[in-house]
Formats: C-alpha cells, structure tokens, sequence
C-alpha cells in the first residue's frame, strides 16, 4: 500500500483556526480581568469579526478542504458517517456540524458583542444604535453563546483526543503543518486538489477588513446617529 | 421615669438604626440614581480618554470629584436589609448574596470608595497617562463589585 502526504488544510485555514484560538483565549482573559485591560476585549472583538467574515467568505471562495459544500453535514452524509461508509479527506460529516457549531456561536458572540454593555465603561461599537434594554438582552445572549462555546470546545478537545488515544490518529499535527499522510488505495483515489486562486484570499481578506472598519471606525454609527449636539462656548459658569 | 425610659430606649434604637434613608423602595431609588449619577461621570471621562483631542483637565477633574463625592455620600445606608428584593426606578438587582457574604460586600464597598478618592486625586495631575491607568484601577472595582453582587440581566 501507497503512502502519499497531501495538503489537508491551506495556511488561511490554519492562520484563521489558531489565531481564533488565541483570540478567543484573550477576549476571556481580558474581560475577566477587566479595568485598563477592558478595552482590548473590544479590540479583540474586531479581530474575531474580520476573522469570522474572512472564514466565511473562504468557505466559498477558499480551497477545496474549506468550502462548506465540502463538508456540509447533510442528512445523508451523516447516514453514510454512521454506517463507516464515509470517506474522504478534510472534516468528517460529524466534524462538519462541529465547525459550523463552532462558526455559528462565535458569529452569534461576535454579533451580540456589538451591541452589548459591560455594565461599567465598555460598549459594542453599535450600542449607540440600540435601546439600552436591547444592548443588556444583547449582553445576556452574549454571555450564554459563550457558554454554549464553551461546551462545544470541549466537545471538540474531547473528539480530538479520542482520536488520538482510540482510533491513533494524531489530528493536531495536520492542522499545524497543514499535511496528513494517507494510504493511497489505488491511482483513481488520488486528490485532485483544487486550488483557490490568489485573489480569491485578496478579496475575502479584503471585505473582512471593510467590515470590521465599517462597523469599529464609527462610520456607520456616525451615518445612522443625529449629529451630536455642539459644545456650548466655555463661560464663567457652565451648568 | 417610665416615659423618659421609653424614650432613652426609641433615641438609642434610632441611634443604632441606620442612617436616613427612607423605605426599601426608596433606597433602591436612591441607590440606582447614585449610580446612574457615577455612570454618567465615568462614561464622560472614558470617552476623553478614548478621544484625546477632547481631553479637559477640568472635566476630568469635575466628573472625578463627582464619582468620590457620591462614593463618600455613605451609600451603605442605602443597602438596608430586604433592599436585595423590590423597586426603585426599576426592580433591583442586587444580589441576596449581598447579605450573605457581608465580609466580601464590604471588601467589595471599601475598595470602590478608596479608588474613587485615589481617582479624584490623580486626576488633579491632568495627566492622561497616570489618569487612564488609574481609571482601570477604579472601574476594575466597579467591576468586581457587579461579577459577585449585581444580577447579569435586568430582573
């Protein structure tokens, strides 16, 4: 039997997985310890959302691996996972409802995030946009979807390790070098591996960075607010 | 004698009773307005340390004394007992853990009224730079005080 090592996952996939990693990590510990460090939750809330947006967009644009119609759990695939008749290379039908899980309750934090209140100082760059009482249900929801994250991480920790400890596969090394080693069967099996183009990620990085300025540059609070009211000169006295 | 004896004993327990503060509904209401009231001044100086260009010494300093004066006003007279149940303005969220951990509430207490008068004194500097560190320090005990005593959502 063939062994040939492929390409599994491109490097915008792994870039997007370990910084959203490491983003997620920081927008915890920072809103744990709030004070001075509270801002960079906010901050950090940018980043989830370009990276949220670019995953998106390269799940339709992206190579072949990180396209949703790769992976997309439907009902069939799902029956033919059960029964041990599904292959292929990248997510698995079952580890395709875990990242659209994944995606879907970071995109409900990063969405709710924008709206939400911290009770002190902090605000989501669209909580001008809303009524307090939205903003504090925006925050509930906020809070809840992290938990839901929360459970859905471990879910994934778990999966990853059963891998690992039951069926010997290590599926961690593949997502830090990008290549997993597979027996090849015969030639028809090959991968034909479809590559995205370079402006296919030019575009995709570049709409995310539109979003992300649209929303966190004040430019659609500033188009949807009246103008603030001007300064009164300064006098004597001032009430 | 018996009179003067009842009154000895009301003008004692009145003494030890707390200071004025009204029903349970109105210290709630006075309570949510003092915090309104420091919420307002908070934001204002957060959003000229956020905006530079707007940055007044002055207005740091009137919102910074605002703060220290409201948290030197003995807000504790406003969290009588039965005050983590009922409305003010709207239906308190103080949490019943309040009164039962009163160490911790009081830890809690203490820490915001020194870092509003450590505040009130920094920003006398009108420097952005030791204002905004120590407007972390005093907002961070904001924060402490809601994670352990103040419901998440409106009830």
């Amino acid at each position: 039997m063939q062994k040939k090592k492929i390409q599994v996952w491109d490097l915008p996939i792994r870039l997007f997985h370990w910084l959203l990693v490491l983003t997620i990590t920081l927008s915890y510990i920072s809103i744990e310890i709030g004070g001075a460090w509270i801002d960079w939750h906010a901050r950090l809330g940018g980043f989830a959302l370009g990276l949220i947006v670019f995953r998106i967009l390269w799940g339709f644009a992206g190579n072949k691996q990180a396209r949703f119609s790769q992976f997309m759990p439907t009902p069939a695939r799902l029956l033919q996972y059960f029964k041990g008749e599904w292959q292929g290379i990248g997510h698995s039908p079952l580890g395709g409802l875990a990242v659209l899980a994944l995606l879907g309750l970071i995109l409900l934090i990063v969405l709710t995030g924008l709206f939400a209140n911290d009770d002190v100082t902090l605000t989501g760059p669209l909580f001008p946009l809303v009524q307090q009482s939205v903003s504090d249900w925006m925050t509930g929801v906020h809070a809840i979807a992290f938990n839901g994250l929360l459970a859905v991480i471990a879910l994934h920790l778990l999966a990853i390790a059963f891998y690992w400890v039951v069926k010997k596969n290590n599926l961690i090394h593949p997502m830090l070098t990008g290549k997993k080693e597979i027996a090849i069967l015969s030639e028809s099996a090959l991968i034909h591996e479809e590559k995205a183009k370079p402006i296919n990620f030019i575009i995709s990085i570049a709409i995310a960075l539109l979003v992300v300025w649209l929303i966190f540059g004040n430019v659609f609070v500033d188009l949807l607010s009246p103008e603030p009211a001007a300064k009164p000169p300064a006098s004597q006295h001032q009430w | 004698m018996k009179k003067l004896s009842l009154l000895l004993t009301s003008l004692a327990l009145l003494n030890a009773s707390y200071a004025y503060a009204g029903p349970i509904e109105d210290q709630i209401k006075y309570r949510q307005s003092a915090y309104s009231f420091i919420g307002w001044n908070t934001n204002k100086i957060k959003s000229q340390l956020d905006k530079p260009e707007t940055f007044s010494k002055e207005d740091v300093i009137a919102a910074a004394n605002a703060i220290a004066a409201a948290a030197n006003s003995g807000l504790g007279a406003l969290y009588g007992p039965g005050t983590d149940q009922g409305e003010g303005w709207h239906k308190t969220r103080l949490k019943p853990e309040f009164f039962q951990k009163p160490e911790e509430a009081k830890k809690v207490a203490i820490a915001f009224n020194l870092e509003a008068n450590e505040f009130a004194k920094v920003a006398e500097t009108g420097d952005p730079v030791q204002i905004k560190a120590k407007f972390g320090k005093l907002t961070q005990s904001c924060k402490a005080c809601h994670d352990s005593f103040r419901e998440k959502d409106p009830k």
